[in-house]
């Protein structure tokens, strides 16, 4: 028995929840195929049966947590998915509408449950849902199909007998797998399940009460050891459904075929990818202390130790991946919401949009695609409102009426890219760099280039609109966008075209938990810089280093580059050398080198947060521990020079 | 700001010295106590920021006590040790010049801290305390951890 119930409802809740996303995923990436199928006769017969289980089952489980609101849309959109599955409706573009503004409900109603906060109405979604879920007379003498599947359907439920089956959920069967879900699917396997309801026991538990009919009740006695009592109930049902959805969609209803996923709490997985960072230390303890004893073994013996210690590495290296790779989902989590997106605030702005998805199989931590989710919608939001021109705009600048918004993601090498692009009015650098100056900032002379362009529009407070609309409040918005992608480790650049469009190009690291880094010495300290950040290694000589009004370069690849000592920015001392190493890092006018003393290699690191507030610092983005028990800080190198340039244009500006 | 409860008759506390005076800290709050041996230091913290140990699979932000209660650096030796405490969520470690004491003290024996004190301590005082023949501050953890007042660098 759950000791405590509360504790065991929390736990049903959140389960619920996880369900309602994934149903609600394969709702809205079917319901944009159904879109596609606007005026067709018969849409896909797959595609408007999924749609109909995953309402089906929503409207289940919403039952069962008593969320009535849920439970009323998802019984009302799936009313309207038998009809049109029935033919009785076509799929028309006030259908569709009516759909998504349900799911939509559905969704708010969901969060508001979540988060427990007021419902919002739900009167309106429903009162639509119901409008175009009513067969026109016209379409009501072709019955053919609308009348076999009932027709089969009927007399199922009806045979055998009634059942009450109470589930009684613990702790212990959770552990087994046994929750309330797997008993639905079970019933519903053998049976025809007429109403669920929870109720609270007289020990302060919970137990479900679910009423099915079915033919034979012998299944029950093999179900006892899994919490599940059952009693031969009387024939009358005390809460029988609407009687106008008497025939129940049976056809629908079969047992959903065994899936070969699990869903796992990522907490659970947190833990795992913490024991397998240890695991990363622990052997390259090992590795110092072999390397140190190599003189005192045997060369062979000493060989051997070697070898398994490298075998231990390369195992390592396999399991790293392998709970990285748990933890990648697609990327098309993000990008399916997307389109809906478009879709209300196309038709807000007076706009008619496309939207072209690719690489939505890429896979990414998924910790960083909720990270995700906001910056991408911001950026798409940015293009509906500013990027897009009307479509009679388009049209005189020869372009065709509906606008184009390009997601894409790719896997390059460590890292993923995502793209936000549209084919719009693109950006008006000069008209930019303008504003920019009319209001104070400090802004290069002459033409923006792209970085240039992106600092500014990412600068807190810009906005190129007087009053910020509905959509974005561009200003504070792309700071926003910008400094997530920082804090993830990530890069953001864009490109755009006067009258062509604006492409945003987002890099972000696979996962955040372990990777390879440099490790440098900066006096007597020693810090660590992510690998990806490092675009080349060189050396300088102390003579090579020229002094332009107090800004340090050198000459490298027959271009200027900034330097900055690590030792200047972060006060340390700074022994005389003549030779020092160059971390370059950036591309094209943003390529800044940190001058270092030495490089002592490059190792694998398990990347540990900074978050406390007391060690929140600019330029320093965690710390790791190199197997000794001392923390190397590990720096961030955007961060560190956009420092840099900060001050220079502030010693340029005084 | 988190008030301890007073309801049982006596508390049991942590006492630990910096700069010659006596501290007391809930014990409650404090997780466990450690010898010191390297402290990595943290570039641009505030100047009381020691900078950040790895305890127990977690990075902990140093607090140097001497300096947020307004004394000299000293050199670190042999007697002291770290605190590791927790509040409103945070870990952090306090660095005491000496800690070894575990005592209870009777509600009876704690008073408020007196206008001259605060003055002197600031807020994080939450009352005095007198043992036999010692006097004991007992610190509010929760407000030494706190991000520091802009202290005058």
């Amino acid at each position: 028995m759950p000791s405590n119930p509360s504790d065991f409802i929390g736990a049903f809740m959140a389960d619920y929840f996880a369900e309602c996303d994934e149903h609600l995923g394969v709702i809205r990436r079917h319901l944009l195929t159904l879109e596609t199928a606007v005026g067709d006769a018969a849409p896909a017969a797959p595609v408007v049966d999924e749609l109909f289980r995953s309402f089906h089952s929503l409207k289940g489980i919403s039952a069962m947590v008593e969320l009535r609101e849920a439970e009323r849309l998802a019984h009302e959109m799936e009313s309207c998915l038998r009809a049109i599955r029935a033919r009785e409706i076509a799929v028309s573009a006030p259908t569709l509408d009516a759909l998504v503004g349900g799911v939509h409900a559905l969704e708010h109603v969901i969060a508001a449950r979540r988060s427990g906060i007021e419902m919002p109405p739900i009167d309106a979604p429903l009162a639509r849902l119901a409008e175009v879920s009513r067969a026109p007379e016209t379409l009501e003498a072709e019955s053919d199909t609308a009348g076999a599947a009932p027709g089969r359907d009927a007399g199922m439920p009806q045979s055998g007998r009634r059942w009450r089956v109470t589930f009684t959920p613990s702790a212990d069967l959770v552990t087994r797998g046994i929750k309330v879900d797997t008993i639905r699917t079970r019933l519903s396997a053998v049976g025809h399940i007429e109403s669920v309801a929870p109720r609270v026991t007289g020990s302060g538990g919970i137990a479900f009460d679910f009423f099915v009919t079915i033919e034979n009740g012998d299944v029950f006695a093999a179900w006892r050891d899994d919490g599940i009592e059952a009693e031969e109930a009387a024939a009358a049902p005390p809460l029988a459904a609407t009687p106008a959805r008497a025939p129940a969609p049976r056809a629908f209803d079969a047992p959903i075929a065994p899936t070969n996923f699990v869903r796992v709490d990522l907490a659970r997985l947190d833990d795992l990818m913490r024991l397998v960072g240890d695991l990363v230390v622990s052997r390259s303890r090992l590795e110092d202390a072999l390397l140190r004893v190599e003189r005192l073994a045997p060369s062979t013996e000493w060989r051997t130790l070697l070898e398994h210690s490298e075998g231990i590495e390369r195992l390592l290296r396999d399991l790293r991946e392998g709970v990285m790779r748990v933890r990648l989902v697609p990327v098309g989590e993000i990008f399916r919401r997307m389109p809906f997106v478009v879709r209300d605030l196309a038709r807000d702005n007076g706009k008619r949009i496309q939207v072209s998805l690719a690489g939505q199989a890429t896979e990414i931590d998924k910790f960083l695609i909720e990270r995700m989710m906001d910056p991408v919608l911001h950026l798409v939001r940015n293009a509906i409102s500013h990027g897009i021109e009307a479509p009679e705009e388009r049209i005189a600048a020869g372009k065709p009426p509906d606008g184009t918004i390009r997601l894409a993601a790719s896997t390059v090498g460590e890292s993923v890219m995502l793209e936000v692009g549209d084919d719009g009015r693109g950006m008006d650098a000069a008209a930019i760099a303008r504003r920019a100056r009319e209001i104070g900032m400090d802004v290069p002379d002459g033409e923006l280039d792209p970085r240039a362009l992106l600092e500014v529009i990412a600068s807190p407070g810009f906005s190129t609109r007087a009053a910020a609309d509905r959509a974005s409040g561009r200003g504070v918005g792309m700071a926003v966008v910008r400094d997530t992608i920082q804090e993830l480790g990530g890069t953001l650049a864009v490109e755009t075209e006067l009258g062509k469009g604006t492409t945003f190009h987002i890099g972000l690291p696979l996962t955040l938990a372990i990777t390879d880094a440099l490790i440098v010495h900066v006096g007597d300290r020693v810090f660590a810089v992510p690998q990806s950040a490092v675009r080349e290694v060189a050396d300088v000589e102390q003579d090579l280093i020229r002094v332009i009004e107090n800004n340090e370069l050198i000459v490298h690849r027959g271009v200027a580059l900034p330097i900055v000592r690590l030792a200047r920015l972060f006060g340390l001392a700074e022994a005389p050398r003549a030779r020092r190493h160059v971390i370059v890092v950036g591309a094209g006018s943003a390529a800044v080198g940190i001058l270092v003393d030495r490089i002592a290699g490059q190792r694998e690191i398990v990347v540990k947060t900074l978050n406390d507030p007391l060690t929140r610092v600019a330029g320093v983005s965690g710390a790791t521990e190199l197997g000794d028990g001392r923390l190397v800080l590990i720096l961030e190198p955007v961060a560190l020079t956009r420092k840099v340039r900060g001050r220079a244009a502030m010693r340029a500006a005084g | 700001m988190e008030t301890t409860p007073v309801s049982a008759d006596a508390r049991t506390f942590i006492l630990f010295n910096v700069a010659g005076t006596t501290y007391a800290a809930p014990s409650r709050q404090v997780r466990h106590i450690e010898m010191i041996d390297e402290i990595t230091p943290v570039p641009n913290a505030a100047a009381h920021i020691e900078g950040v140990v790895f305890s127990r699979g977690q990075v902990v932000p140093v607090v140097n006590l001497r300096v947020r209660f307004g004394f000299e650096r000293a050199e670190r030796d042999i007697r002291s040790r770290l605190l590791v405490v927790e509040a409103g969520g945070r870990t952090v470690g306090l660095l005491a010049d000496e800690a070894r004491e575990f005592v209870t003290i009777p509600e009876a024996a704690v008073h408020p801290p007196n206008a001259s004190l605060s003055g002197v301590s600031g807020n994080y005082i939450e009352g005095i305390a007198t043992l036999a023949d010692r006097i004991v501050l007992l610190l509010d953890v929760q407000d030494v951890i706190g991000v520091a007042p802009p202290a005058a660098a």
